[in-house]
């Protein structure tokens, strides 16, 4: 699964730890989601597409392999 | 995210403490002629007796120290923290009975395994955990 959360963070004008700090994460693990080494839960999920207010397919995409 | 059944994460300092601590009392006992659990020895002189009850608190302090050291919360506890923590856990109980059931095959001294379950399993997890932790950091300082 790929994710759209590094550009949306620079439409939004907003550092990893802003987005960590909203969605009560890490930095970490901001890092690691948009590196597409870890999936997040669907809750952790639904907050991130809230704080981008986007729908959850515009920002988590499913790929082939998956 | 709410974490159940974690200590605060002050107790993992306490724990250290009380690991270290343990070093110098098992040493200072040893002079004395005492036994502790890394001498898998029985002890001399029958249960609650002087011997004996120093082995339980040296035992004690050690495994308390450790459960501490392997269940305190971590500044940030977070899913991914959580997920790490989990893969660790079933690492140690992996480990842990493959050094188990390896024992019972090739080990006829049976107070050596007891020994080995006691800290074994909290020893690789901390290990395990701790060393995903440094990876994950080191992660993100190389990204900037």
């Amino acid at each position: 699964m790929k994710n759209t959360i590094r550009i949306e963070r620079a439409i939004k004008d907003m550092t990893q730890a802003d987005l960590a700090e909203a969605v009560s994460v890490s930095r970490q693990t901001i890092n690691t989601i948009e590196s597409n080494k870890y999936v997040p839960s669907t809750v952790l999920a639904l907050k991130i597409a809230k704080v981008f207010n986007k729908p959850l397919e515009e920002i988590f995409i499913l790929e082939d392999t998956d | 995210m709410k974490s159940k059944f974690l200590f605060p994460y002050w107790c993992r300092y306490l724990g250290w403490g009380l690991v270290v601590l343990h070093v110098p009392l098992s040493m200072l006992g040893k002079t004395h002629g005492m036994v502790n659990i890394m001498d898998a020895q029985p002890t001399n002189g029958g249960p609650f007796s002087g011997e004996h009850l120093f082995f339980i608190c040296t035992t004690l302090i050690m495994s308390s120290g450790l459960f501490l050291v392997a269940f305190a919360k971590e500044k940030i506890e977070d899913e991914q923290i959580w997920h790490i923590r989990l893969d660790s856990l079933r690492w140690a109980i992996f480990i842990n009975y493959i050094i188990l059931i390896a024992s019972l095959v090739f080990i006829e001294d049976i107070g050596h395994i007891l020994e080995l379950d006691f800290w074994v399993p909290l020893l690789f997890f901390i290990i395990r955990f701790r060393w995903m932790i440094w990876r994950l950091n080191r992660s993100l300082s190389s990204e900037g």
